[in-house]
């Protein structure tokens, strides 16, 4: 059996050669970044191009950490990450719940409209929401209406998360699997006299870590990289830079030749903690993007 | 085991004949019961429902309020409701708007989608038959976790005269070719990058699909002795559909709508708008000329298009397929 199918399946190099020249196109551009972040002065962006740097140095690193205030942005970035990760998980959690095992009125209109603010792309929203922001109601010296202040809500690092707080795609996901919690030992908690926060939180939340995992990874990852709301925040106010809008910020310096390699240093070390991440919970996070199909 | 629904159904049955046997007293911690769940359900969607009531209902229609307006931004009560003035404005033939904006936002999109879906489909299949597979679509999904900048900036520096991809070119004797430079370029240049953050997501779905596929089905068509190629076609692709159908239609979406990239990798959507997209030309118009009305009637232009395309998607996929899903 397996001779007659070795002799009908010879060993796939063509297979093989087509996904490794896919592989190292997928692959060179980060090698490219790590070595050019590593590359001495006046090396970068000159004829002859040299893929590995003729002197290595950590200057561009140094670099990086002194001109970009790193401490600041890596700050922003993890206050804001974990916040919105914290809430999403718990505001899915709970809002997933009651969708898949509370029983009242207006339940599956509630779900349905859930599934419709999926629908919703976050740049039709990018507008009234920033305008939202400008104009909260007594913050940042806004009176009860939302005038008269400057800035409002982008006075405080909040702006930098209220949008995130609460995904649709969250309670969707924590639907779907909590409708599989078997109903006899919700029932059997019950009749045993636990309320339905004890259920909760002792019975459904345990059974629904994996699926928690795989929320929480997608959500950090995505957070961490979101870029276009937090610049619209850092232009109001520079205060509230995360890691890719101060890496931006630094490349937009008038000689890109000098200012590149440090971008790079810059960016390997904002995708560190992200790659170290997606290495220990690959598994999770291929599993959330298999659910929702886009990043 | 027993059925649970079953189980269920036997539970309330036997409730509600000791209900019914000792009368209305017992009904009442029934009901007082149901009285306590929905106010717990209540309870636990209600920060979820208060956060869509601020951030999503609210400013859809405040969208749709100020895409019918005209403002120039700071004093609310200077709205002007102008009707759709600014709808009619961008969407004359002869509007930038339409042209070159939408224009490069189709193109941009199909280059996109079709670089990446036909891409995907081919690794998935390819990578089914290699040993380390695990490896390989890791290799391939790695652009997924880096933030756009990062993606943007990389590319933009393997792009520049004096980079990579010109330095691979000049070796085989090509001319080096100004990609983000050239108007006719710089459109396809950024797409390109986009298909490659895209594809790694797409070969995983695709797998998915491909694993799902019933094994007898290959050895059936083996015996009936149909070739590599024509397996593909006969079985491979029909039986993969569902999973096809939802990569393309994220795709899609994911390309009219994106425009991160060409902020990070253009900055204005130069040269001479040759890059510049429905939704990179809503921002601009919002956030650098404060013309708030013109850039949300863009976006309400830009969303619709998108709701009809996915429709005319969804639609197609049905009367060509039956029950993807």
């Amino acid at each position: 059996m397996s001779a007659r199918q070795r002799k009908r399946h010879p060993f796939p190099w063509i297979s093989y050669l087509v996904v490794a020249i896919g592989g190292v196109m997928m692959v060179v551009p980060f090698f490219d970044t790590v070595f050019s972040s590593l590359k001495g002065p006046g090396e970068y962006g000159i004829f002859p191009y040299r893929f590995f740097p003729e002197t290595w140095t950590w200057d561009n690193y140094t670099a990086a950490f002194e001109q970009l205030q790193l401490d600041k942005l890596f700050f922003n970035s993890v206050v804001v990450t974990l916040v919105v990760t914290a809430s999403v998980l718990i505001t899915s959690a709970m809002a997933g719940y009651a969708l898949a095992k509370l029983r009242f009125r207006g339940r599956d209109v509630i779900f349905r409209f859930v599934l419709a603010t999926m629908m919703l792309p976050p740049f039709l929203l990018l507008i009234p929401d920033f305008l939202i922001m400008l104009n909260w109601p007594l913050v940042g010296g806004n009176n009860i209406l939302g005038q008269g202040g400057f800035g409002g809500m982008t006075n405080n690092i909040v702006s930098l998360m209220l949008p995130f707080l609460v995904s649709g795609f969250g309670i969707f996901l924590m639907r779907q699997f909590m409708v599989g919690v078997p109903d006899e030992m919700l029932e059997a908690a019950r009749i045993d006299g636990a309320g339905e926060w004890r259920l909760f939180f002792n019975i459904v939340l345990p059974q629904a870590t994996p699926v928690a995992i795989t929320l929480g990874v997608i959500t950090f990852v995505g957070q961490w990289n979101e870029y276009i709301w937090s610049s619209l925040i850092a232009s109001a106010n520079p205060d509230l830079m995360t890691l890719p809008v101060g890496i931006q910020m630094l490349q937009s310096f008038i000689d890109p030749n000098r200012t590149m390699p440090i971008v790079m240093a810059g960016i390997v070390i904002s995708t560190l903690p992200v790659l170290i991440i997606f290495l220990f919970l690959q598994k999770y996070y291929v599993r959330g993007v298999m659910l929702s199909g886009m990043k | 085991m027993a059925n649970p629904t079953l189980m269920t159904a036997a539970q309330e049955a036997a409730e509600d004949t000791i209900a019914v046997t000792v009368g209305t007293t017992k009904t009442k911690p029934r009901a007082r019961r149901f009285r306590r769940e929905a106010r717990a359900g209540y309870l636990f969607l209600a920060p979820s429902l208060l956060f869509f009531t601020v951030f999503l209902i609210l400013p859809t229609f405040f969208a749709i309020f100020l895409s019918l307006s005209t403002w120039g931004g700071f004093d609310l009560t200077k709205i002007e409701f102008t009707g759709f003035q600014n709808y009619a404005a961008i969407l004359q033939l002869d509007s930038k708007f339409v042209s070159p904006i939408l224009v490069n936002t189709f193109l941009f999109a199909i280059i996109a989608v079709v670089l990446a879906v036909g891409g995907s489909v081919v690794v998935a299949q390819l990578i089914e038959r290699l040993k380390f597979q695990g490896f390989w679509r890791f290799l391939y999904f790695l652009p997924v976790v880096a933030t756009v900048v990062a993606i943007g900036n990389v590319w933009k520096m393997l792009y520049q005269p004096a980079g990579l991809i010109n330095a691979l070119l000049n070796a085989v004797g090509v001319n080096s070719i100004g990609f983000l430079s050239d108007p006719s370029l710089a459109l396809p240049a950024v797409a390109v990058v986009q298909a490659w953050a895209s594809i790694g997501a797409a070969v995983l779905i695709l797998t998915a699909g491909i694993k799902g596929i019933d094994k007898t089905m290959y050895e059936a068509a083996e015996i009936d002795g149909a070739g590599p190629w024509r397996t593909f076609w006969s079985i491979t692709l029909p039986l993969l559909r569902p999973s096809l159908v939802f990569v393309f239609i994220t795709q899609c979406i994911a390309g009219l709508q994106s425009f991160a990239l060409i902020i990070v990798m253009t900055k204005d959507g130069g040269p001479a708008n040759a890059t510049n997209v429905a939704a990179f030309e809503m921002y601009q118009q919002a956030f650098k000329f404060g013309a708030w009305g013109t850039a949300s009637a863009m976006a309400m232009v830009l969303f619709l298009i998108i709701f009809i395309i996915t429709l005319l998607q969804l639609w197609i996929s049905r009367r060509t397929g039956g029950d993807d899903r």
